[in-house]
Order: C-alpha cells, then sequence, then structure tokens
C-alpha cells in the first residue's frame, strides 16, 4: 500500500514560523512556508530577484548546465520580453487538435499498460508520457521521444546519479544549428527567427530557453503521473467516485495537483542585506518559496494532509505564482486531466506490487516526493 | 433567461444570452478575451479577473476571503474585482456587465 496519507514535512515549523533558517550544500536558505507570505514573496521581484543565473533551481545548477535558464532566470522588465517569445507555444495545449492527440496517446499507453502482466510505471508509463507529450507541445516529430526518454526522470539529478545535462546541451545546439539552417514549425526553429529588442536571440539565449523547456516541465510530470497512479491504487472507491461522475475531472486534477505539489520549493537571490520573514538575509544569499509548505497550509486547506477530489475552492500555488507562474501549466492540467479520464474509462482496479518512494532528505526536513519505482498491475475494465 | 455582457480589454462588448454556469465557463465558452480559467473553477489560477460595473456590485456579494486572498495579490486588483470562475450565474443577475482586468 502507498505511504498515504500524504505527511506533511513542513507542519510543526509552518505553526511557529512563516519562514525558517536552513541550508542546501552549505548554502543558507531562508525558507518561507506559510501560503500568504509565500505568495506574497514570489511578487517581490525587488527583494527576492530571479536574476540569478543557475541558482533559481535548489540545489544550485552551475555544476549542470552552462547557460541562465529564460525566461525563468529574469527579472522584469525583460522578464515580459522573454517570456513573450515563447508564450505562444505554451497555449497549444488548449487547442482541440492537440488535447485529441493527447486522449489517443495517453489511451494507447493505457491500453498497452493494461494488457501487460505488471508495469513498471515511472521508467514504463511516466517517462514515455512526458516525453511524447512534450513533442506536441514543442511541435516536433513524435519520434524524438525516444531520444528524450533516454535522459531519465530528472535530466540533471537522475536517480543513477549520471548528469545528462552536457548531452542534453549537445543535443539543443544539434537542433538549433539544423534550425537555423531549415527552419520549420516547432519551437526551436520560432526562437532562432524570434526577435528581442529588435535583435535575434544569441545561441547562449537559445540554448537556455532549450535547457528549462526540457528540464523545467519533466520530473515534476513524471512524479505527478506517478503519484496519481499510486493514489488510485489505494483508493479504489475514489476512482469508481470519479468514474461514475466524469464531469469532476477537473477538480480532481487539481486537488491531485495540490497534493503531490511535484517542485518542493524554487529559489530566490537576495541583492542586499534583508530579511525575510522573521530570517535575516545576507546580500548574495538564498530565500525559498515553499510550494510544498504553502499547499498544506491548514489556515487556507481544511485537512490539507488528505485528498478531497472535491475540494473547491482549491487556491493552490502548485505552479507557482506571479510572473514567473508555470509556462507549462496548461500543458500540464491536460496531461493529468487526460490520464484521469483514461484511467476512468479503461482501468477498474491497480494493484501495487512493489515500490521505492524519492524521499528528499535535506537539512531542514525529508519530503516524500512520488516514486524512483512504482510496480503495478492494471486490470482493464 | 439571463444574460451577460464581458467587456474586453480592447473594449469590445461579448453579450451572452440564455448564459447558464459560472461567468468563467460562460465567457471560455465564449471565447471572452484575457478570460482563460486554466484551474476549471477552483479559485487557483487567477485568470477569470473581472471588475464588476459598480451597480451590480450588490447584488453579486463579497468574495469569499479565499477569494479575496488570491485576489489581493493579483495585477490590476481594486475595490471590483472578482475571479469570475466564483460568480454563479442567477436570474437575480439578469444583464450583468463586467469588465476583463488582464
Amino acid at each position: 500500500m502507498p505511504n498515504l496519507p500524504y505527511h506533511d514535512p513542513f507542519k510543526e515549523e509552518r505553526k511557529e514560523h512563516p519562514a525558517i533558517a536552513t541550508e542546501f550544500d552549505g548554502d543558507p536558505v531562508a525558507m518561507i512556508l506559510g501560503f500568504k507570505e509565500v505568495r506574497e514573496a514570489a511578487r517581490n521581484y525587488e527583494k527576492f530577484s530571479s536574476d540569478a543565473p543557475f541558482r533559481v533551481p535548489i540545489p544550485r545548477e552551475e555544476d549542470v548546465r552552462t547557460v541562465r535558464q529564460y525566461p525563468l532566470e529574469v527579472d522584469p522588465p525583460v522578464h515580459a520580453q522573454y517570456r513573450k517569445i515563447v508564450e505562444p507555444f505554451f497555449k497549444r495545449p488548449t487547442q482541440p487538435e492537440y488535447i485529441a492527440r493527447m486522449g489517443k496517446m495517453i489511451g494507447e499507453l493505457l491500453a498497452g499498460a493494461c494488457q501487460r502482466d505488471s508495469i513498471e510505471v515511472v521508467r514504463e508509463f511516466a517517462i514515455p508520457l512526458q516525453s511524447r507529450a512534450l513533442t506536441y507541445l514543442l511541435n516536433m516529430p513524435e519520434s524524438e521521444a525516444e531520444v528524450w526518454i533516454k535522459w531519465g526522470t530528472h535530466v540533471f539529478r537522475d536517480a543513477s546519479g549520471v548528469s545528462k545535462g552536457a548531452e542534453m546541451e549537445a543535443y539543443c545546439n544539434e537542433l538549433f544549428d539544423q534550425a537555423e539552417a531549415h527552419p520549420g514549425e516547432d519551437f526551436f526553429s520560432a526562437l532562432t527567427q524570434a526577435s528581442f529588442e529588435g535583435r535575434p536571440l544569441t545561441r547562449q539565449e537559445l540554448l537556455g530557453y532549450a535547457n528549462i523547456a526540457f528540464a523545467g516541465g519533466r520530473d515534476t510530470i513524471i512524479n505527478t503521473v506517478s503519484t496519481i497512479i499510486a493514489y488510485f491504487a489505494g483508493h479504489p472507491e475514489e476512482l469508481n467516485w470519479l468514474r461514475n461522475d466524469p464531469k469532476n475531472i477537473v477538480v480532481a486534477g487539481e486537488e491531485l495537483i495540490r497534493y503531490t505539489t511535484p517542485l518542493t520549493h524554487i529559489g530566490r537571490l537576495c541583492p542586499v542585506d534583508t530579511e525575510a520573514y522573521g530570517v535575516p538575509v545576507k546580500a548574495g544569499d538564498l530565500i525559498s518559496l515553499c510550494w510544498a509548505s504553502a499547499n498544506f497550509d491548514e489556515t487556507v486547506f481544511q485537512n490539507p494532509e488528505t485528498v478531497q477530489l472535491d475540494r473547491k475552492p482549491n487556491p493552490h500555488i502548485a505552479f507557482g505564482n506571479g510572473i514567473h507562474n508555470c509556462l507549462g501549466a496548461a500543458h500540464a492540467r491536460l496531461i493529468v486531466r487526460t490520464l484521469l479520464q483514461k484511467l476512468c474509462e479503461m482501468a477498474s482496479s491497480i494493484t501495487i506490487l512493489s515500490e521505492t518512494r524519492n524521499v528528499e532528505k535535506e537539512a531542514a526536513y525529508e519530503r516524500c516526493n512520488a516514486y524512483a519505482e512504482l510496480a503495478v498491475i492494471i486490470q482493464p475494465i | 433567461m439571463s444574460q451577460v455582457t464581458f467587456i474586453s480589454p480592447q473594449g469590445e462588448k461579448i453579450v451572452v444570452k440564455n448564459a447558464m454556469g459560472n461567468l468563467m465557463e460562460i465567457a471560455t465558452e465564449h471565447d471572452v478575451e484575457g478570460i482563460e480559467g486554466n484551474c476549471g473553477g477552483v479559485c487557483s489560477c487567477g485568470t477569470c479577473h473581472v471588475w464588476v460595473e459598480p451597480e451590480w456590485l450588490e447584488r453579486v456579494g463579497q468574495a469569499s476571503e479565499i477569494e479575496r486572498g488570491i485576489l489581493n495579490f493579483e495585477d490590476n486588483s481594486n475595490e471590483r474585482s472578482r475571479l469570475c470562475c466564483q460568480i454563479e450565474m442567477t436570474d437575480d443577475l439578469d444583464g450583468i456587465v463586467v469588465k476583463v482586468a488582464n
């Protein structure tokens, strides 16, 4: 049985303080825990800046990439211009043909899973699902997914211990060479033809967009998919409830996204000495916006550690908040809603054979975040 | 049946007759610019922000504490702001006019 209900590792600290002083890999970090405080800090870019290459993700990423990620690691006013360049691609998930394609792909994957004696959800279901879905978002041939699947759950920090960061940068350089020589209708071609303040994007900027396009929505989606499958294995009655009333799929999807909150937190750099909700922060040090704590704040969410598939309102901030909110949110939401729809249509029950949780072990907390391995039997209808 | 008018950021009026459901659902069904409703109406994403025309404020009623908490941090927020996913169309609101805030 999965380890449910969820254990919120920030609960006790958050009751006492809206922020705590801790460290990651030796770097001091003020973690902001309260829902209201996280939302407020996410919008204060002058005090808590994203103009910090390699420092916005925690732990820092100088060792696994060479380029600043766009538009994640820039502040206003240039942020809006960088973001606008790629926004049209991230609106594609609302198009009817895109939705239909996603339905067909996830339906096929699930049908394949149902036919097998058992399936390892992370490697054999969630990673292929995420990679194939990404070809739709970036308007690339679906065959490219075969390359991306080999990068594992997390391009930079896969459980194997091998970073695929350098391999991915080399691959992206090749993509941009091809796009410049023979532009098509894909994301990479669009970037090579884009204009920023009247000039083309530099190769470093191009690579920075590509880097987060591949790394940003990867482990997050994979972890959400495995968490959802495990949740319904432990709660067959909830899957039946959804099946009987599929109009609840959208609301249920939001609750499962809140419950998973696959990105625990994200960093901001303080340009000058300051304080974050009672924690002093030195110039050049980080704060963390802890989405995982905010989404379980009992002053906002009743019984936060329990999944309530009909939870409404549900003001979760699993996709972040403010100007840097997740560009891929519409794509991720479509994946979750489609997965729920197909599970309702195709899966009568799910049985867990074996599981290994991902555990984030840090100085201030240990957080279970999805699965390193999850073997299940999916019984078809 | 009830009618609702959305005024787009460019000033275009979109009039929907026989409107049913919440205002976010009605707006997205009619492609009202600036209303996205990404979260499906659970008061999470803030992409259905409108300003209620003054004469309708009283009948629409106050935002809940949770909704107010979202709106307090939204751009262009004022005392007439609402997330329109939280406004259910009723006969009492027949003729309501809201402006898209984003």
